[in-house]
């Protein structure tokens, strides 16, 4: 097997880095791999995939060192533009990545680039539509597309080009979980079918340890390559399977909940046949919101059918259903700024009251930052509401203090969702909404979100949570909703609606049954 | 929805360029006032989506404040009924431009223009389509940062709190703007070789909408070189202006996108 993929001796140092992103990178990656780059945010993962096909540095600039080939071709020496017949990169942001309108453009364009001929181009793109599940979006607007879709049609149009070496930046990041899978199913195939070379970087482990077959693990921008069970199986901060294999003292820790059923079979954890998992508690105290018969669309096209929900204090709610469901909207309409089209909606006794009763951190956190430096950032919150107070406490609860004085735009996405987070938070609103919060979040991080939104429950207050993160789930609900078409399918304690779910259980209940959450949960049951 | 049986795009700039011709020539409010009923008509017919709806609006508002803004100007001179009506018919053909030009951005897909653009004006066509593009995405944008801030008791009021929704706006564009760079590239653009996927067909409604606009713009020049109608009324003494139904006829043939539906059948 050759290389499709060598990384010889590369360092490299962004222009303004203080120490390299990538410190003496030797790797290579065999042609017909399926690889994952694991590690913490800002440990490197993202400038080696850009790497990959020269983007670093070509489009950064900075200190380069070493050498990168692909399939034989110096990355130095061409252009990302002569490397695009053999390597496609799908990035973080799939919405700012299309240069055209419509979505079958859209998939072309490489190929029009590549001068590939129309009848062969045709053909590719119709593979394509039906390779992601894509015919439906045929014509629309790249801009009006949701989350997912749009991951999905820049995986679609970097495939569509026909390279051999596919990189994706947190491919699943957006996808809701049979999305998610359909995903790494359709890569799967195409590396184990068609030979194709795939390179992801992702923070859901749960959702990508199965299907790879080699591991990259980064450390401050150190790698080290070996099997999955071998990378993957000794972090800290694995997929909930794993975490519980460590804590329980199997060897090798398993890597999928199968793995792990094996295990716990022979491991026999009878004892917890006989123990009624403890849930995340259920104090419900007097309502914070009230939603009655509630309708809302977007132009024509109608988003949520008549919903009735309340929001107990000491609850955090989190809603789940598939991309398009209408959690986005629902949280919009919670918070004020998306008017229904019908019913009734209290939060505290009166219409919501945006950045009063009820504060939303959206999806594109991004966009309330202007501020220079993390410690301002929060303070322009607190000053809104009249309070000379210091940023400090929120950014301790989310263990971003050491970032205090850091620009916002130096930081990583994760990162910069957590400092948008702490704004929101400052507030102070006793309803606390977070769309999407752990895009781009690294484990640790994610646990100190889970334990920032149960401590603000806990002290009386609400959340509500929409998310596609089956494992934040299970780790922060009191409550679980499902929407699908704009409905409530599904309406209880996350053990019982989670563990009811083929799609929406966590690793835990899949090893153990319903009931069983989080694999703190389980090892604490155990011993 | 872009569908790919609605009006190629070149037809649109032929309507787009004729209706901008005539408005060149004349101030006559009448003929004005009639391009504005005749865009607003076609918007209405063919507007792509909502986004692009949305900076129609902003169009039209520049429209209006241009046709203020001349008219004032009027107070740097001597201000009398004469000179007030010469600065607003001037104001007046400028608003009816950006008019003419707002609708042709609310119903062309300025990608489709690319799509069909020659070899040799592809860069300078896909530069100029990202151009147009970023109007319906900075407004889309300014929406979203401005619901992001409320959610922190920040409310865009005044110039104090104008950071708080440039800063994310022109930010996120720049980064946008990079990464769309990055793409472009990583996808093979400027590479050398070109082949075009599934060119929109010319269509008898396109030649159609082609034709009358090339016509209504023919007949103004016509009557501005052999000047039998008045195209500029005359401002003093201030006469009712005069409207020649030719001309009005021609201005009417503007109309046709709007009569002949949407899409091919």
């Amino acid at each position: 097997m050759s290389d499709a993929l060598s990384f010889e001796g590369v360092t490299f140092t962004y222009p303004d880095g203080a120490r390299p992103a990538l410190d003496a990178v030797d790797l290579a990656i065999d042609e017909g791999s399926f690889a994952l780059a694991v590690g913490p945010t800002g440990s490197g993962k993202s400038t080696l995939l850009r790497a990959a096909n020269g983007l670093v540095p070509q489009f950064t600039g900075g200190t380069f060192a070493g050498r990168v080939c692909v399939d034989g071709r110096d990355t130095l020496a061409h252009a990302p533009r002569r490397l695009a017949d053999v390597v496609a990169f799908v990035p973080q942001d799939p919405g700012a990545s299309f240069v055209l309108d419509r979505v079958e453009d859209e998939l072309a364009y490489g190929m029009e680039n590549l001068g590939v001929d129309p009848a062969h181009m045709r053909r590719r793109v119709e593979e394509t539509l039906d390779l992601l599940d894509l015919a439906d979006l045929r014509d629309r607007s790249v801009r009006t597309l949701s989350g997912g879709e749009r991951q999905r049609v820049a995986i679609g149009a970097a495939l569509a080009a026909g390279p051999r070496i596919l990189v994706l930046d947190e491919p699943t990041s957006q996808l809701d979980p049979q999305g998610a899978e359909d995903v790494m199913a359709a890569l799967q195939r195409l590396v184990h079918d068609h030979g194709l070379t795939v390179l992801l970087a992702e923070h859901r482990l749960e959702r990508v340890a199965g299907w790879v077959d080699v591991a990259i693990g980064f450390d401050r921008g150190r790698v080290r390559s070996g099997t999955p069970a071998d990378v993957i199986g000794h972090l800290a901060a694995g997929p909930p399977v794993t975490r519980l294999g460590r804590m329980l003292g199997w060897d090798p820790p398993p890597l999928t909940v199968r793995a792990a059923r094996a295990a716990a079979a022979s491991a026999t954890p009878a004892r917890l046949r006989s123990v009624a998992p403890a849930g995340n508690g259920d104090a419900r105290g007097s309502v914070v919101a009230e939603v009655h018969g509630l309708h809302a669309s977007y132009g024509e096209t109608t988003v949520l059918r008549g919903l009735d929900l309340d929001v107990h204090e000491g609850e955090v709610l989190v809603v789940m259903g598939r991309n398009g469901a209408g959690k986005s909207t629902l949280l919009r309409v919670l918070a004020g700024i998306h008017e229904p089209a019908a019913g009734h909606v209290r939060v505290l006794g009166t219409r919501p009251r945006p950045g009063v009763d009820v504060a939303l951190c959206p999806q594109e956190a991004d966009e309330l930052l202007f501020n220079d430096s993390v410690e301002h950032e929060v303070r322009a919150t607190l000053a809104a509401r009249g309070e000379a107070g210091g940023a400090g406490p929120w950014l301790a609860a989310l263990g971003i203090a050491g970032l205090a004085a850091h620009h916002p735009r130096d930081l990583s996405a994760g990162q910069r969702l957590l400092v948008a987070t702490a704004a929101v938070a400052a507030t102070e609103a006793p309803l606390l909404a977070l769309d999407e919060p752990t895009r781009g979040l690294d484990p640790g991080s994610k646990d100190r979100l889970v334990g920032f939104v149960r401590a603000h429950a806990i002290a009386g207050r609400a959340a509500i949570v929409a998310t596609h993160d089956v494992e934040l789930a299970a780790a922060v609900a009191t409550r679980v909703m499902i929407l699908a078409g704009g409905e409530v399918i599904a309406d209880g304690d996350p053990g019982s609606v989670l563990g009811d779910s083929r799609v929406f259980a966590p690793q835990m209940t899949r090893v153990f049954g319903p009931g069983w959450l989080t694999p703190e949960q389980v090892a604490e049951a155990l011993t | 929805m872009i569908d790919r049986r609605s009006v190629h795009p070149m037809a649109w700039i032929a309507w787009a360029t004729s209706a901008g011709f005539v408005a060149f020539l004349t101030t006559d409010p009448v003929y004005l006032l009639l391009l504005w009923a005749v865009s607003w008509f076609v918007y209405a017919s063919h507007r792509v989506d909502a986004d692009h709806a949305r900076s129609f609006r902003l169009f039209l508002t520049g429209a209006a404040v241009a046709v203020a803004l001349r008219t004032a100007l009027v107070f740097f001179g001597t201000v009398n009924a004469a000179n007030t009506t010469f600065s607003f018919l001037e104001g007046l053909r400028l608003g009816t431009i950006l008019v003419i030009f707002g609708t042709f951005n609310a119903v062309t897909d300025p990608f489709g223009l690319v799509r069909m653009a020659p070899r040799h004006f592809h860069e300078p066509a896909l530069a100029a389509a990202l151009a147009l593009s970023i109007a319906p995405r900075t407004v889309a944008g300014v929406g979203r940062v401005r619901d992001a801030q409320r959610m922190r008791g920040i409310r865009i009021r005044g110039a104090r709190a104008l950071p708080a929704l440039a800063v994310p706006v022109l930010e996120r564009g720049m980064e946008e703007a990079h990464t769309l760079a990055e793409s472009m590239d990583s996808r093979g653009h400027g590479a050398g070789r070109r082949s075009r996927y599934r060119p929109q067909p010319w269509t008898g409604r396109a030649l159609l909408i082609a034709v009358t606009a090339v016509g209504a713009a023919a007949t103004f020049l016509a009557a501005s070189v052999g000047g039998w109608a008045v195209l500029h009324p005359q401002s003093s003494p201030i006469v009712w202006p005069e409207a020649d139904p030719l001309l009005l006829a021609a201005v009417g043939l503007l109309a046709t996108p709007g009569l002949v539906g949407r899409r091919e059948a």
